[in-house]
Parts: structure tokens; C-alpha cells; sequence
């Protein structure tokens, strides 16, 4: 930028500057190159992302109203420019609302989650055979949305809200026809207002409830606390949860009260970009479930790793986005389950491989599909399982 | 002020001394559109020119149509505008240790700040004459006109002081108007779309004019285009939360279903279909 008779080098270095998270950086470099031509909508574009990325969404809807007036704003860049104002719109607002919506068919070579049909079980016992491995089909039908109330004081503080739901059908395994819902809701405070990397802690209550086999299963109300910070370009939010769950018995059931008890999560979400289209997601977490039955409860373990790729596509308006994930969960139980193998408290170990793919159809509509294997491993025969399932089904994004 | 401060500034200071030719540029104008000129202490009155060395205590002056960007050795900048005077009252940054302070006195016009390693240790500061500008991050606009001083600030914190008080600004999005130095400065309050639209036309070239530089295409580094990197998309967020979710219970479930016995062929209650 020194060099002021080379534009390509400030080209140069507000690119490189952005991708290293240098944000104020590259806001000189790109405002110095709006001065030497500002008829460029691409330069517009870029300098709206960047005050997007600071937080400060009324210059980005500056920059990107500007950007549409521009002579060569193309097409695709009308597109992108739109989708992003309607997001600093949202931002903008005092009661903000963003979530998803999608339903469609899932398709499961194990639908039950159970061992194979010749399983048998080291206590003796009879194996329940309507827990025995079929493929299935499903309707299913998912939502979730965040809502966050924007106090407008200096003080930064927010109240947010975010609902998920999530309902699925058989088409002929019904015992493990399911629905739930989790609410969470809380207050977020700034510890330092201003400072777009500093500390946000949102103290929050939780509940949550699922039906199984088309009855009241799972009921649980708990709370949690939850920080947010960047650290060079990362997004983490490490979270502490606890939950009182209570289980009711049912037909299909019948020991499900046994599951009753605390459980508590320990974890972070974790974020950022890689560059070209592409960033990660993780999430870490340990659990610990303290219930009725010793056999029931556990210390586990979840790790995940998504890495979003969104890529242009000639003759479409909007980014495809592929989704390749892996995934580990565990389950160490701390007693041995009598009427499944006296002798052995289980472990099981679950791998998880998932592909997905994003298709813009029209407006905020996509085809959302998603290809995913689990392989569970376990030292006790009757908890290893193998599940390869199939979703597709329109999405909406908001 | 710390002792540390303190010390970096007694070096920094010291360096000036010992060398002060070099010591004393403190930045470059990086894009200039006529007539803009510069004033050096001591000196006379120039055109400011494109790569020009910008230097302690100097003076710019903008006409109706001229406007320049300076860009100083924090990496931080400045957009002036037209009708604009300033003076860079101190400069001192030790790139070593990226400690020292700035000062620029805004006498009248709009600039924009864009922060760089000293406003990130709250070492930035603009003076009018109605108020103290303290910035701690940060990026804002500020304009000094008949009708008093007004902060806009798009990032950071910004503390505003003078004889009637201080009042803080850390959310992007709201401005302050201070109409005197010893009238306290108003509360913030939200911006409006048009004096962003306003200040953004007023911060960088009119048609015509080009800043000194040439720059017509953004070749590969454009994004969307055929082979070029995609656009900037919202986050992306996974749909499938809700099917994860369902697979935990399920396989729980299945966990304690598995050695229960079958139920019977009719049943009534709470039997599934």
C-alpha cells in the first residue's frame, strides 16, 4: 500500500490481509482503490463484506447499495449482494429472527438401530426382536430459529432464543417414530462492548422434550452457560450444560424411567474459514449421565468436524454447498446392563461419515440432502450397529 | 500514563531526535484527487501529490474538489474529505514494539479513521473543538461543521470528552453530535442510512476523478466468476441438528429396548400404530 502507483499490490494485500483477519487493514487497502476507481462494484462488494465482518452493518448496507448502482454490477453479484443485504437487514432490526425449515424423505438400512436379527444376548434373555436391524423409510420434517432481541444499549446486551424441532415418521418400524423440541433461552452480555474478538457469556434455561414410538418419552429442564469469542479468525464457544431429564416407561419402553436422572455436557463449538469457499465447524463435548440405573449411566464423548464448501456453479445464482463431515460419540457405561451381559459394562464407540449437499432452487429454497454412515462398535454384541441412511428434501433458509 | 507508556514514548521520542529525517514520516498519501495540499511546519504551502511522504505536525488541506487517503505506519488510515483541514499534531509509533500515539486535530471537513496498532491500544486520538475523540479499535467518521462535531462509529470504542463530560460509544451503527466544548455531548443515537450514504460519497472519489492511481479490474481476485473463488455467503449453518438429535435417543432406546420383550400382537394404551 506504500507503493501507491502499484494498484495490483494493494489489490494484493487487501486480499491477503482479509484472508489473515486483518479486517481494518484491508478496509484501507480497498478504500484506497475505491478512490482510484469508484465505479467498481466488485470493490464496493468486498469493502461491505469486510464492515459485515467488523459488525458494523450499516456501512455494509452502504457499500453494498452503492455496489448495485455500479455500471458493471453483474448479474451474479445482484445475487450475492442481495442475500447479504437481506442478512445486514436482520441485523439491523430490533427483533431479529433467522432459522431453517426443511422436510422430505430419509431412507435407513437400519432404521431400528438394532443388531442383526441373530443376536444373542450373553444374560440369556430373549432378544427383542422388533429391536433387530430393518430398513425403513421415513417422513421427517425439521425447523430450527433463532431469535436475538437487540436491547440497543452501549452495553452490547442481547436476549436470544433458538427452537429446534424435529419430527420423523416411519413408514413401518413405528417404535421409533420420534419427535422433540429443545428450547434455549437467555441474556448475552459484552464483557468488553466494542471489541468485536472480546468476551460474550450468555447465561441460558433449557428444555427439552421428545416423544418415541408416538408417546411422551424424554422431558428435561436445565440451564447452561455459554461464551463467544473470536481468537485469530477462530469462533469458539465453549459451553456448560446441565440437564434434569426424567423418562417415561411405555409399551415398546418398558425401562425407560431407569434413564432418569442429571446429565451434564461440557464442550465448545469451534469455527473459521479456510479460505476459497471453505471453513470448518467442530464441536467437542464431554457428557456425563448420572441415572436411575447404573447401567444406564455413562460417560461419553462427542466429536464432530464439518467442512462447509460453498463453490459457484455456472448458470447459478447462488453457491452450491458440500458438506463433507466426520464424527466420533461414546458411551461408557458404568455398570453392567443384567439383562444383557451381567458380566460386561458396555462400551460402544460410534464412527460417523456424512456427505451433504446444498442445491440453490429458487430464491431461499435448496434441495438439502445428506448421505451419512454410522458404524457402532461395542464391546457387547447387542449395541453394534451399522446404519447407512439417505435424506433429501427441499430446505429453506432464513 | 504508565510507566511503560511512559518509556516507549521517551524512546520514540528520543529516535526523533537522533534521527529526524527518517523518524519524522510518519505515513504516505496513498490516493490524492485535486487540490489537496499540504502544509509542512516550517515550510510553505504544496500540492499534495500521490506517494507523497506525509510528516509530523503537517498540515492538509482539502479543496471543494479534492480529497486524499493517507496511510501511516500502523497500518491505520484516513479518508479526508473535500473542504477538510487537519493537522497530524503527533506521531509517534515504534514498530518494534508497536507502542505510541497519535494525534490529529480535525479543524473542519470529515474524515474517516480507519484504526490500525496504536488505536488498538487505545493510542489514537482526534481533537476538535468541541471534544476529545479517545479511540480504542476502531473505525468511525467524524465531521466538524457550523452545527458542532459528529462522531459516527462503525467499530470500536470510542470515548468522547470534553468540559460538559465523556460519554462512551462502543456499538457500530450510533452516533454522538457535540455542539460545544463545554456542553455536554449528546447521548448516542442510531444512524440513518442517509448520512451513511452521505458520508461514503464524501470519503472517496467523485465521478470522474481517480485518486491519482489507475485501477480498472480485479482479475482473478473478483469472486464468482468462472474460475474464481466464491463470494462471500452468509455462515453456513447445519440443517440436520434435529436428525442427529433423534439418532442419540434412538440409539439409547435401542440400547434398553433391545432385551425387553416383544409386545403382544394387540395391546391397548399407549400402543404405536
Amino acid at each position: 500500500m506504500a507503493r501507491p502507483a502499484d494498484p495490483n499490490n494493494t489489490l494484493q494485500y487487501a486480499a491477503g490481509a482479509a484472508a489473515a483477519g486483518d479486517i481494518e487493514s484491508a478496509i484501507s487497502a480497498y478504500e484506497q482503490l475505491l478512490f482510484y476507481n469508484p465505479k467498481l462494484s466488485q470493490t464496493r462488494f468486498q469493502l461491505g463484506v469486510l464492515y459485515y465482518e467488523l459488525g458494523s452493518y450499516d456501512m455494509a448496507r452502504g457499500y453494498f447499495e452503492t455496489a448495485l448502482q455500479m455500471p458493471d454490477v453483474t448479474p451474479d453479484l445482484q445475487q450475492k449482494i442481495a442475500d447479504l443485504l437481506d442478512l445486514v437487514n436482520k441485523k439491523l432490526q430490533v427483533d431479529q429472527f433467522s432459522g431453517y425449515a426443511q422436510t422430505g424423505l430419509r431412507w435407513q438400512s437400519n432404521a431400528s438401530q438394532g443388531p442383526g436379527s441373530q443376536t444373542t444376548l450373553a444374560s440369556g434373555q430373549p432378544f427383542n426382536s422388533a429391536f433387530a436391524a430393518k430398513s425403513d423409510w421415513n417422513w421427517f420434517g425439521t425447523f430450527g430459529v433463532n431469535y436475538v432481541h437487540d436491547f440497543q444499549s452501549q452495553s452490547g446486551t442481547t436476549f436470544e432464543a433458538t427452537v429446534l424441532g424435529y419430527d420423523a415418521q416411519q413408514f413401518t418400524q413405528h417404535q421409533v417414530d420420534i419427535g422433540l423440541m429443545e428450547i434455549r433461552a437467555g441474556p448475552r452480555f459484552a464483557l468488553s462492548p466494542g471489541n468485536i474478538n472480546g468476551i460474550t457469556i450468555k447465561p441460558y434455561v433449557v428444555t427439552t422434550g421428545a416423544l418415541l414410538a408416538d408417546v411422551a418419552y424424554m422431558g428435561g429442564v436445565g440451564g447452561g452457560l455459554t461464551a463467544h469469542v473470536t481468537v485469530a479468525n477462530v469462533s469458539l464457544d465453549p459451553y456448560s450444560e446441565w440437564v434434569q431429564q426424567s423418562f417415561r416407561n411405555s409399551t415398546f419402553y418398558p425401562l425407560a424411567s431407569g434413564m432418569t436422572g442429571p446429565l451434564a455436557t461440557y464442550g465448545t463449538l469451534a469455527s473459521g474459514p479456510i479460505g476459497s469457499g471453505l471453513s470448518w465447524q467442530s464441536r467437542v463435548a464431554y457428557a456425563h449421565a448420572n441415572d436411575q440405573f447404573a447401567f444406564d449411566s455413562y460417560n461419553g464423548f462427542i466429536g464432530d468436524l464439518w467442512l462447509p464448501w460453498s463453490f459457484s456453479v455456472p448458470g447459478s445464482g447462488r453457491p452450491w454447498t458440500l458438506t463433507p463431515s466426520g464424527g466420533v460419540t461414546t458411551w461408557n457405561y458404568k455398570a453392567a446392563d443384567p439383562a444383557i451381559n451381567p458380566l460386561v459394562a458396555a462400551n460402544v464407540t460410534e464412527w460417523r461419515v456424512s456427505l451433504g449437499l446444498e442445491i440453490p432452487i429458487w430464491q431461499k429454497f435448496v434441495l438439502a440432502s445428506l448421505v451419512q454412515y454410522r458404524d457402532d462398535l461395542s464391546n457387547v454384541a447387542a449395541f453394534a450397529i451399522h446404519d447407512l441412511s439417505v435424506t433429501a428434501g427441499p430446505s429453506i433458509k432464513f | 500514563m504508565v510507566p511503560w507508556k511512559a518509556a516507549a514514548l521517551l524512546l520514540a521520542g528520543a529516535t526523533l531526535i537522533a534521527n529526524p529525517a527518517a523518524a519524522q514520516e510518519v505515513g504516505t498519501a496513498t490516493a490524492v484527487n485535486p487540490t489537496s495540499e499540504s502544509t509542512p511546519p516550517g515550510g510553505s504551502t504544496q500540492t499534495l501529490t500521490l506517494g507523497a511522504h506525509i510528516i509530523h505536525k503537517e498540515h492538509i488541506h482539502t479543496s471543494p474538489s479534492g480529497s486524499v487517503q493517507l496511510l501511516f505506519l500502523d497500518k491505520s488510515s484516513l479518508s479526508i474529505a473535500p473542504n477538510t483541514s487537519i493537522v497530524i499534531d503527533e506521531f509517534i509509533y515504534d514498530p518494534n514494539s508497536g507502542k505510541g500515539h497519535m494525534l490529529t486535530t480535525l479543524t473542519q471537513g470529515a474524515l474517516r479513521y480507519v484504526g490500525g496498532e496504536l488505536s488498538h491500544q487505545g493510542e489514537a486520538t482526534i481533537q476538535t473543538s468541541n471534544a476529545t475523540i479517545g479511540i480504542r479499535g476502531g473505525t468511525l467518521t467524524v465531521g466538524q461543521g457550523s452545527g458542532g462535531t459528529k462522531v459516527l462509529n462503525q467499530y470500536g470504542a470510542i470515548t468522547i470528552s470534553n468540559n460538559g463530560g465523556t460519554v462512551v460509544v462502543t456499538m457500530p451503527g450510533y452516533e454522538v453530535t457535540i455542539t460545544g466544548w463545554n456542553i455536554p455531548p449528546g447521548q448516542p443515537t442510531k444512524v440513518t442510512d442517509a448520512e451513511i450514504l452521505h458520508y461514503l460519497a464524501l470519503l472517496t472519489s467523485k465521478p470522474g476523478q481517480h485518486g491519482g492511481g489507475q485501477f480498472s479490474s480485479f482479475g482473478n481476485l473478483a469472486c464468482g466468476g468462472p474460475g474464481q473463488a466464491a463470494c462471500p455467503t452468509p455462515p453456513w449453518f447445519s440443517t440436520n441438528a434435529g436428525q442427529d438429535a433423534a439418532n442419540q435417543i434412538i440409539v439409547q432406546g435401542t440400547h434398553l429396548g433391545t432385551s425387553q420383550t416383544p409386545p403382544p400382537p394387540s395391546c391397548t394404551g399407549d400402543c404405536p400404530h
